[in-house]
């Protein structure tokens, strides 16, 4: 841990932490009340799902963006524009598949298990599960169904951790409904 | 000046309606002309795109009579803004609409966390938030200033 | 303009409030409200132990409240207490006349009902922060008008 003082001289730092801090009691607690990992994972899934649905709205309003032309391009507004903002990181694009719709967001130093570890006997505990459902949340609010999984994971000993995307489909936009 | 607005989600429910300075009301019930509103603003949306000779951009945004300006406003997540004004209106009405968007429809419907995204909201703190902006605009006017500058002029 | 993380940790909270609500059912509201005590107070204490490693020592605890009231309640809650008061006994009100997590609800006497599952992981918070200083406390807030929120801070001697 880094000793610097004057810590409260960086908001950002501070408002990292009590983040930090919050999601790992979230965990724990989700951990403690649950059946199995996987219950937890589908819960912290669902409730980073809950969390994009309405992030992406504080995201368009504060970036300006407009519509993504392609794949390519949402992937790169997600990791330079998105997490950078919500995050302060910029996770790195790649391992695009051959027919272009599947890629990865590769993070490295992830603020959500800066303090974290993994029981033994929680191994298949997805920690950052909630990043999945965030990500799924908020490009189905721009029209793209997706699905989300994490695929590799530092806390299990993976030198990065990979959250992979696989397009689905263009959600069209729905017709008045109506009898004229 | 600003007559009147209406917030719809992606899927034609409309959020949030108010009027400030409508002078006439339409006949028909206020569900029928939410359903009405919506159509209409999808099927010129819709239409603009088709026959555009150019790619299309952004598409859309107004219209008007020889009565009224409307003004639509459609965020990438599918969120749409209509505003009604007289022909006087000055200044980026669709700005107007972000601005609001961020400012006070982020701010109190998306981040109260009693607000359901797809259902009429109705948060008083919303919709005083959203008076208070749509008042302090400069364009916002009312019939008295309105027609008391026709007389200077 | 709010930092990013300020804005994923107010999502966050909203919907640990939710997921935990949700679990025990709507009219378990004391299980509700010490669930999230409990969460607040394991965060308040990695807070502190962050946040006071440089700090200088406090002389006693009217000092340590002020800390809490300053720079504690500046870095979580963005702002400062606007009113702090004690009867010298060990008993502390503060009184947040903007509070953080309170300040996007409608203010409609129905929202005033539902307020207390949304500040009882900041009542945990305070109670985490304060047994890291060593003190033992009981912390409880009540709201009579959004956003304002009124917490009062009972330390066992």
């Amino acid at each position: 841990m880094s000793r610097q003082s004057g810590r409260s001289n960086d908001p950002r730092k501070v408002s990292g932490e009590l983040l930090t801090l919050t999601y790992g009691a979230l965990v724990a607690q989700l951990v403690k009340d649950s059946e199995s990992d996987d219950e937890v994972n589908k819960q912290l899934d669902k409730m980073g799902y809950n969390i994009g649905i309405r992030l992406i709205e504080d995201f368009l309003a504060r970036s300006s963006i407009g519509k993504c032309k392609d794949l390519r391009e949402t992937a790169e507004i997600i990791s330079k524009n998105g997490f950078k903002m919500f995050l302060n990181i910029t996770p790195i694009v790649a391992n695009w598949n051959q027919s272009g719709d599947e890629f990865s967001l590769i993070i490295d130093n992830n603020p959500l298990t800066e303090f974290a570890e993994l029981p033994d006997e929680h191994k298949s505990l997805s920690y950052c599960n909630i990043l999945c459902g965030v990500v799924r949340g908020a490009l189905e609010m721009v029209q793209l169904e997706v699905e989300t999984k994490i695929v590799q994971d530092q806390l299990k000993g993976d030198n990065v951790t990979e959250l992979k995307v696989k397009y689905i489909r263009k959600i069209e936009e729905a017709a008045p409904a109506g009898d004229d | 000046m600003i007559f009147n607005l209406y917030i719809y989600d992606r899927s034609g429910t409309c959020l949030f309606y108010h009027e400030w300075n409508r002078q006439k009301q339409v006949d028909v019930s206020r569900e029928e002309d939410f359903k009405l509103m919506y159509g209409m603003t999808f099927s010129l949306k819709s239409f603009c795109n088709r026959i555009s000779p150019t790619d299309p951009n952004i598409g859309f945004t107004s219209f008007k009579t020889s009565q009224y300006k409307l003004h639509f406003y459609e965020t990438p997540s599918g969120l749409k803004f209509i505003m009604t004004t007289d022909l006087q209106i000055q200044g980026d009405i669709r700005f107007l609409m972000h601005t609001l968007y961020k400012d006070v429809f982020v701010e109190y419907a998306i981040r109260d966390p009693e607000c359901e995204l797809n259902k009429p909201i109705k948060s008083k703190l919303f919709s005083e938030k959203l008076n208070e902006f749509i008042q302090k605009q400069p364009q916002f006017g009312n019939i008295a200033q309105t027609a008391l500058s026709s007389i200077v002029k | 303009m709010s930092i990013g993380e300020d804005i994923i940790f107010e999502y966050l909270h909203m919907e640990i409030v939710n997921v935990v609500a949700g679990r025990e059912g709507i009219h378990n509201k004391d299980l509700i409200v010490s669930k999230l005590e409990k969460m607040g107070h394991r965060v308040g204490q990695g807070m502190i132990d962050r946040f006071t490693k440089d700090s200088p020592r406090f002389k006693d605890e009217l000092d340590i409240m002020k800390f809490i009231c300053k720079d504690f309640w500046t870095a979580v809650f963005k702002k400062q207490v606007d009113n702090l008061r004690t009867n010298h006994q060990g008993v502390y009100v503060l009184l947040d006349k903007k509070f953080r997590l309170l300040t996007h609800l409608s203010s409609e006497k129905e929202y005033v009902e539902i307020a207390p599952k949304f500040i009882a992981f900041s009542c945990g918070l305070i109670r985490g922060a304060l047994s890291n200083f060593g003190l033992i406390s009981i912390v409880t807030a009540d709201v009579n008008s959004l956003p304002e929120c009124r917490f009062q801070v009972q330390i066992h001697r």
